[in-house]
Order: C-alpha cells, then sequence, then structure tokens
C-alpha cells in the first residue's frame, strides 16, 4: 500500500506533464471542434472543412502516402547496400552522406530546396549550362512535386538511420549462411533480412508520416498555394480569420488520417506475429 | 589429388594479415580439426576457405578447380557456425530446405529432402517447429542438416560445439562423428578442445598465430610435438630448462650431448613420484620439494619445486606437503628441444619416439 503511493508520488510530475501539456490541449481542441462559441454541440465546422478544404485533405493523404512509399524504397535501399556491399569504401562514404539532413532543420531544407527547384533554379542552370536543356524547355518543380522531394530528401535519414540499425543488429552469420548456400544478395534482402526488420520499417515509415502531417514550413514554401497541405490551412484559419474551431476540426481530420495509418501498421504487425507463431 | 588443396594462402582483414603460407591438402571424406589458442587464425581460415575474407595471396583449390577469386555464394561450401545462425522468422523445415529452394530443386524432391536429413538428425516430426523453440543442441543439429542439405563440397564448422553444456556435447559431437563416417562429407571442423580434435579428427592441424604449427595424425600430434608450442598445446606443460650443471636435474638419455642446453617437455600424467634414491635410471629425474596438492578424482596433482622451476606431477598416492621426493619421467614420454633452434635435436628424435 504505500509502496503504490510512493510509486504514485514518483511519476506524479511525469503525468501531470503529460496531462497539462498533451491531453488537456487535445481535450480542447476536440472540444473546440465540436461547440460553437457558446459551448452547444454542432457539426458545422466539419461541414465547413469539406466544403472548403476536401480537395487539400485529398493532396496530404496523396502527398503523405507517395512520400512514404518512396522513403521505403530508398531507405531500404541505402541501408541493404550499407549491409551487404562488398566495397567497404563505398559505404563508409554512404554512411557520411545519408546522415547529413539529420542536422538541418525542415524551414532550411525547404529553402535550399526552393533555390534547388524553382524554374530557375539551381538544377535547371545546371542542366541548360550542360546543354541537357534549353531555357524553353525548363519546367519548375515547385508544387506537389517539390512537397514531395523535399519530405523524402529530409526524411529519408531518419528512416535510414532506423533501418540500418536494425539491419546491422541482426547477426553477420545469418547473412554468410545464406551466402554460402548460394543465395545472391537481393535474395538475402528479401528472404533473411526484410522479414526481421519489418516492425522497424513499420515504425520509421509510421513517425515518418507523423512529421510529415505536422511540417508547415514546407507547403508553405514550395508549395503553390491551392491545393495545400491541411497545415497550412490551420495556420490560415488561425492567422487570418482568428477562427479556432474550424482549424481545431481541421487538426481532427490529420489526427484521423495518422490514426487510420498506425491501425493498418498495428493490424499488420499483429498479423505478422499470429503467422509466426 | 587431394580434394580440397591450399597452397601458400595469406589472407586478413584489410591490410592486416592474419593467416601466412598456409598450405593444407584435404583429401575427400577426410575430417581434418584446426586446433588453437584464441586468436589465431582459426575462424579466419575458415572463412577465407568460404570466401567471406579475401585471399591476399595464394590459391584454394577444390577438386581440381581453382576457386580463390570466386564468391562466396558460388563456392558450394557451407559453414556450420557456432552461433547456429539459423534464420528465426523460418520454421525447420524452411531453414533446412532454403539452400535447396535457392538452387530451384523443385518443392516435392526438396522436401523429400528435408524429411530424410530430418530422420538422419533425429528430429523426425519437427519440421514445422519455430527454430526458436528448439534447445541449443537441436537447433545445432537442425544446423548440420541445413549445411548438408545442397550436398556441399567441403563442410565446415567453427566450434559447433562450444554453444553447448558437456554432455549435450558430448552426444552431439558423437553423433556428428557417426554422421561424417556415414555420409563420407569432406570436413574442416575448428575447435580449442584438444580432445574434441583428437576424437573426432582422421588428421589434427596445430595452428599458431596464423601458420600451421604441425599437421598429423591424432596420435603424431599427441605423442610427438614437433614444436614447444604443439607440445605445450598438446598437455605437455611442464617445461624444464636442462644445463647438464644442474644438480638436481639428471637427464639419461642414450645420445645425450651434455653441452646442449635443451628445453624438457613432459605431461604431468606421465611424470611419477618416488621417495629420493640414488638409482641411475634411463629418462628424467628432477629432486625437488612439494608444495601444493589438488585432488582431481583419479589421482592427485602436485606441484613439486626443483630450484627456481615448478612442475606438475600426477600421484595415485598423496604425498605430504613439504617432503622431499624425486620425480621420474620415463625416455619416451619427454619431448626434448635444442634451446636455440625450437627443434628435436636428431639425435633425440627416437627418444620422443612413444
Ligand atoms: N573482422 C575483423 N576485422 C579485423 N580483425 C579481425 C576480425 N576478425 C578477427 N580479427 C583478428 O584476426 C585474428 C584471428 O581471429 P580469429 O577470429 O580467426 O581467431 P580464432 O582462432 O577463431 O579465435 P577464437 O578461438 O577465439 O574463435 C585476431 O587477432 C583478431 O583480432
Ligand atoms: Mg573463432
Amino acid at each position: 500500500m504505500r509502496a503504490s503511493t510512493s510509486n504514485l508520488l514518483l511519476i506524479g510530475p511525469a503525468a501531470l506533464m503529460v496531462l497539462a501539456l498533451f491531453l488537456y490541449p487535445l481535450f480542447f481542441s476536440l472540444v473546440s471542434a465540436f461547440t460553437q462559441d457558446d459551448l452547444s454541440f454542432t457539426l458545422a465546422h466539419f461541414v465547413k472543412v469539406f466544403e472548403l478544404y476536401s480537395n487539400d485533405i485529398k493532396f496530404t493523404v496523396i502527398i503523405v502516402l507517395s512520400s512514404v512509399v518512396l522513403l521505403a524504397i530508398l531507405s531500404i535501399g541505402i541501408a541493404a547496400t550499407l549491409t551487404l556491399s562488398p566495397f567497404p569504401k563505398l559505404v563508409a562514404v554512404l554512411a557520411l552522406l545519408y546522415r547529413l539532413p539529420l542536422f538541418i532543420p525542415f524551414i532550411v531544407a525547404a529553402q535550399m530546396m526552393r533555390t534547388f527547384l524553382a524554374k530557375n533554379g539551381l538544377m535547371n542552370n545546371t542542366l541548360v549550362a550542360m546543354g541537357v536543356m534549353t531555357p524553353l524547355e525548363t519546367v519548375s518543380l515547385l508544387g506537389w512535386s517539390g512537397i514531395i522531394i523535399t519530405f523524402v530528401w529530409k526524411q529519408l535519414a531518419f528512416s535510414t538511420l532506423l533501418i540500418s540499425g536494425a539491419m546491422a543488429a541482426l547477426n553477420r552469420d545469418q547473412i554468410q549462411a545464406a551466402q554460402n548456400l548460394g543465395a545472391s544478395r537481393l535474395r538475402i534482402l528479401v528472404d533473411v533480412i526484410l522479414p526481421q526488420v519489418m516492425p522497424t520499417i513499420g515504425v520509421a515509415l509510421v513517425l515518418s508520416t507523423v512529421t510529415i502531417m505536422s511540417v508547415l514550413s514546407v507547403p508553405l514554401m514550395i508549395g503553390t498555394g491551392s491545393p495545400t497541405m491541411i497545415t497550412a490551412d490551420i495556420a490560415f484559419r488561425v492567422n487570418s480569420y482568428g477562427d479556432y474551431h474550424v482549424a481545431n476540426a481541421l487538426g481532427m481530420v490529420s489526427y484521423l488520417i495518422c490514426a487510420g495509418l498506425a491501425w493498418f501498421y498495428l493490424r499488420q504487425s499483429l498479423k505478422d506475429k499470429g503467422a509466426l507463431s | 589429388m587431394a580434394h580440397l588443396d591450399i597452397r601458400q594462402l595469406q589472407a586478413g582483414y584489410g591490410d592486416k594479415t592474419i593467416l601466412h603460407d598456409i598450405n593444407l591438402q584435404v583429401q575427400k571424406g577426410e575430417m581434418i580439426a584446426l586446433l588453437g589458442p584464441s586468436g589465431c587464425g582459426k575462424t579466419t581460415l575458415l572463412n577465407a576457405i568460404c570466401g567471406f575474407v579475401p585471399t591476399q595471396s595464394g590459391e584454394v583449390h577444390i577438386a581440381g578447380h581453382e576457386i580463390t577469386l570466386l564468391p562466396a555464394e558460388r563456392r558450394n561450401i557451407t559453414m556450420v557456425f557456432q552461433s547456429y545462425a539459423l534464420w528465426p522468422h523460418m520454421s525447420v523445415a524452411q531453414n533446412i530446405s532454403y539452400g535447396l529452394k535457392v538452387r530451384k530443386i523443385p518443392k516435392a524432391q526438396a522436401h523429400k529432402r528435408v524429411l530424410d536429413l530430418l530422420s538422419i538428425i533425429n528430429l523426425e516430426g519437427f519440421e514445422n517447429e519455430k527454430v526458436t523453440n528448439l534447445s541449443g543442441g537441436q537447433r545445432q543439429r537442425v544446423a548440420l542438416a541445413r549445411a548438408l542439405a545442397v550436398e556441399p563440397d567441403v563442410l565446415v564448422l567453427d566450434e559447433p560445439l562450444s554453444n553447448l553444456d558437456a554432455k549435450v556435447r558430448l552426444s552431439v559431437r558423437h553423433e556428428l562423428k557417426a554422421l561424417q563416417k556415414k555420409l563420407g562429407f569432406t570436413s574442416l571442423i575448428v575447435t580449442h578442445d584438444q580432445e574434441e580434435a583428437l576424437v573426432m579428427a582422421d588428421r589434427v592441424a596445430v595452428l599458431n598465430q596464423g601458420r600451421i604449427e604441425q599437421l598429423g595424425t591424432p596420435e603424431d600430434i599427441y605423442q610427438q610435438p614437433q614444436t614447444p608450442f604443439v607440445a605445450d598445446f598438446m598437455g605437455a606443460d611442464n617445461c624444464i630448462i636442462y644445463q647438464a650443471s644442474t644438480p638436481s636435474v639428471q637427464l639419461n638419455l642414450a645420445n645425450a650431448a651434455a653441452t646442449q642446453k635443451l628445453a624438457l617437455y613432459f605431461r604431468s600424467s606421465a611424470a611419477e613420484l618416488r621417495t629420493v634414491s640414488d638409482r641411475t635410471e634411463a629418462g628424467l629425474t628432477i629432486s625437488g620439494v612439494i608444495e601444493q596438492s589438488a585432488f582431481l578424482g583419479q589421482q592427485y596433482r602436485h606441484t613439486l619445486r626443483s630450484g627456481d622451476q615448478i612442475l606438475q606431477a600426477d600421484s595415485r598416492q598423496c604425498w605430504p606437503i613439504a617432503s622431499s621426493v624425486s620425480l621420474h619421467v620415463p625416455p619416451h614420454a619427454l619431448h626434448v628441444f635444442d634451446l636455440a633452434t625450437h627443434e628435436t635435436p636428431p639425435s633425440f628424435q627416437s627418444n620422443s619416439r612413444g
């Protein structure tokens, strides 16, 4: 009895912090999304959200899904190269390079991408100078493709770090055993490594999704205005109209998108566990 | 012609050379044990044969074909790992049949082979078991079956038994040897347990610092070590430096040259303790004082001091501490080396023959 009281006291401060800084605002925004100013229940904010922003919601979902798919392919590719490549020099260079974006904030990354991807940006200028394109043929990659490129570039470091860590933690003998039974590197990746690092890939992608859903600077700086991502809409509702109700309703929608992905991930990993046992 | 032929192999990690000038010829169906202290390069040698460690110079041939530069996946040499290295997400049958799947053997045929192997390793009925549910000994047998499933040209085993407890180790060792006799696979087994090497192998190679110090039958290695290192490593760990002038040490060998400075190695079990007498006898006789005795079950092991040298001798009888005794080693149990050359002087060679 005494022990449990003192345990409560010990976790008290931490629990209070969670309550005050996370649960209270969450609860508050939930209430705000479903009520009028006089606290009476209404769905009007959600009606407004779907009237005004259903295109932006679709846009956000598409951006998130394509970024995550690209992220998965690229980070598995890099992590696999780091784990299986027979060339130690290549591995050393790659291991250094892929980590760089970790240390660059989103807003700086967005600014860099802006100067890189614009119609007369660094990339197009280089292509023109090399004679690959004429100035008339250049297109601006700002817009949806630029947003995806920026998100993937920035999150690649993080998800590769997680995935290659999981691959490095596998016993080296397991890879060698497959190798001397005649398996090629690609087969080893598919048959031996991926099944064992699946849970980590899931975690990396879910965390990346949540990050992408919450970044404001990238859609603002690289997007073309309309359609744009939910974060930009929330900022607009708050800054231009002081309309917290609709902003909170939009927030609920992005919670639901994240929750949907998390549910998909959990169901998948439970299924895998079931298949194994 | 040798089945596996290793010529002047030199290999290591990066710029570091671990193996120097390894020459080893293994006949088809032969089992060779690699024996040596920790860090001497046993695992590195197996890795070089498998293709996991690049060769710096020298050649490796299998059945007349050179494989020095072939990547590991094209060598048809399989390894049994100390850590078993089974894939935890696959069942027993999936583990064993993986090599067959990679080689595109038809499913039915592969399944039959898995069942055959399971009965060979006495694990019938385990095919759908998760490998994580098996005991250490069972896992090692599955790993063995997985390596044998593809009928490798050479099977290499890296301390396959060292993760097992003493009893299981004996039974798996016995099974492994029986299996090797029955199936006749060519194999190299690494161990640092000398008994394991002597019992299992047709020939034993003793490695020291990346070189083969001696290669021979278990009897050869045990009874006629060619270097002080091999003598010491094979249990003749009593070493006494002999000079004709030391009064407490008497060496009576037919062909002793009195001027030489010699290193004499012998096993504690080959030494005999007696009360001091003036009797002269062929062999080595040392007088000393008992310092300590320990009960080993079959006999007592005594620690004896003679001058500044400490020696060990076994005796069925427990000699009292501080008693003066004389220690006698018969000529055939003595391993004699010239201190300058670390070789057995030619005139002594007949003595060390058992
Ligand atoms: N991956 C590696 N990179 C660099 N040096 C290594 C590597 N693996 C082993 N070595 C070095 O090679 C030498 C031989 O190692 P090896 O693993 O072959 O020894 P071993 O005879 O198998 O020893 P043990 O009985 O302890 O397994 C050691 O000095 C070790 O430091
Ligand atoms: Mg080793």
